[in-house]
């Protein structure tokens, strides 16, 4: 039997709705429209993680997501990898399998996820690609109503907003209807396997580390970041007597 | 009272409801962003609202729209100035103050230093050091250091958009003194050099996780994995950095811990 959250099949399924309407907002939110930063891994992971019944486990996953790709930049016509559509899809899928196996989103089940979910982020790059093939699309339409003398012929300029929120709705629905088979990985591992995912999502967060370093475009920031990590972990171990 | 078609002199204005509909839908501006136009059909749909108002005529209205259906890029918080010296601009042009190439040459003129003076500041610069300030608070705040992240960057990122669109609907051409007065760019290489100090921080934090309370050698481990990650990151790509850390950590996390 594979383990389901409480509410069984039908809670699951409200699971899955509920992620598609927030993973597709948060995909428009992305770009196409406020751009207030709630797509953000940091801030997408622990809000749909609430909307999931664990906003703690989101934020898990959100923080090393984060600093991940701190430095994804949208410059003109380049497009970074799309870390919200990773997001999205990594909570749907890590905090109900947490709560169904019962062990809440811990780093085993945190790496098996990022294991398995990285590359959507690239898939999620190839993605925008293609719904702004169909914005030209868009913009051929609006053309012609133009030169048919139209005065709203710009009002296509919503419609762009579509495929990135059903691409995003599907993925994340998918996640949650996926986490059962997740949440049965997880209630499998052996005391040892916890153990090396432990070690695995520690070296996670080092990558996470040197990417927010990374992140920092400033011929100052290796150096500023080497003094601040120092610092701190001096104070830490003075504080606590270790040193 | 004498009727508003009667008076053929009488300025076209754009009212302040008008305004507020054109600042709403400027938030939309890349929602069918394309290769060809990049923001054009953003740019020509939160215009629309001002050039109904300016343009009685349906067919001076239709040219008016048409026109904005050309080549535009900016940063989408600072289009909002550009936007808004547009729309003063076409309340010249309807008023048969300036031509209307005044409003193409405004747009394509500012995009690019526009965009540029964005990216570096909110991309580049507050978005990572609010990400940061929030990474670093969470083990204090929990889930309060969403919050942190959030009204970090949305109280300079809101405030900033109104006010770069009530600039240039203020002072069109004269917006870019404005700007420059903000000290954006100025205010960059402090934002970055706390975004640095903070992501020390994170990094002490990863290595203090995995060394305390009695695992010195992981701390180590960690430490190293961290400075070799930062060392291979431009040519490896985060992606196989990742991959190869979850390796690594597996196998050292099954022989060690």
């Amino acid at each position: 039997m594979l383990p389901l959250p409480a509410g069984g099949a039908p809670h699951l399924l409200l699971l899955a709705a509920l992620a598609a309407l927030i993973g597709g907002l948060s995909a428009v939110e992305r770009k196409g429209a406020l751009q207030l930063m709630l797509s953000r891994p940091l801030v997408l992971a622990p809000l749909l993680g609430w909307a999931l019944g664990d906003a703690q486990g989101g934020l898990v996953l959100g923080i090393p997501l984060e600093l991940l790709f701190l430095g994804g930049v949208n410059l003109g016509g380049s497009l970074p990898d799309n870390e919200s559509l990773l997001a999205g899809a990594m909570t749907a899928t890590v905090v109900p399998a947490g709560l169904a196996a019962g062990t809440g989103v811990d780093p085993a089940l945190a790496a098996i996820g990022l294991a398995l979910l990285l590359p959507i982020a690239l898939f999620g790059r190839r993605l925008e690609r293609a719904s702004e093939q169909r914005n030209s699309q868009l913009l051929e339409e609006a053309v012609a109503r133009a030169e048919r003398g139209d005065p709203d012929a710009a009002r296509v300029n919503v419609r762009g907003l579509l495929l990135p929120f059903g691409a995003a709705a599907g993925i994340c629905a998918l996640g949650v209807l996926a986490s059962p088979l997740l949440a049965l990985v997880r209630v499998k591992c052996t005391a040892a396997a916890l153990l090396a995912f432990d070690g695995a999502w520690h070296a996670v967060w080092a990558v996470a580390a040197a990417c927010a370093v990374r992140a920092i475009r400033d011929p100052r920031g290796p150096a500023l970041a080497a003094i601040s990590a120092a610092t701190v972990i001096a104070i830490t171990l003075a504080v606590r007597g270790l040193w | 009272m004498i009727p508003a078609a009667a008076l053929p002199h009488a300025a076209r204005r754009v009212s302040p409801r008008t305004l507020a509909r054109v600042f709403l839908r400027s938030l939309f501006l890349q929602a069918a962003w394309n290769p060809r136009g990049m923001q054009n059909l953003g740019f020509a749909d939160a215009i629309a609202p001002a050039l109904a108002e300016l343009y009685p005529e349906p067919a001076e209205r239709a040219r008016a729209a048409a026109r904005h259906l050309e080549f535009f890029n900016c940063h989408p918080y600072l289009a909002a100035a550009i936007l808004g010296g547009a729309v003063r601009l076409e309340e010249r042009v309807a008023n048969g103050e300036a031509p209307p190439q005044s409003v193409s040459s405004f747009k394509s003129t500012l995009g690019p230093p526009f965009a540029a003076l964005g990216d570096g500041f909110f991309w580049l610069a507050l978005r990572p050091m609010a990400a940061l300030a929030a990474a670093a608070t969470e083990p204090f705040l929990g889930l309060g250091c969403v919050a942190v992240f959030l009204v970090l960057y949305n109280l300079v990122h809101l405030s900033a958009r109104v006010w770069l669109f009530s600039a240039g609907y203020a002072r069109a051409e004269g917006v870019v003194e404005a700007v420059a007065r903000a000290h954006m760019s100025s205010g960059t290489p402090f934002l970055k050099a706390c975004g640095a100090a903070l992501a020390g921080a994170i990094a002490a934090r990863g290595v203090l996780d995995a060394g305390l309370p009695d695992t010195p050698l992981e701390g180590v481990l960690v430490a190293s994995a961290l400075v070799v990650a930062w060392a291979v990151l431009p040519r490896l790509g985060a992606t196989r950095a990742v991959y190869i850390a979850l390796a690594a950590g597996l196998v050292l996390g099954a022989r060690l811990l």
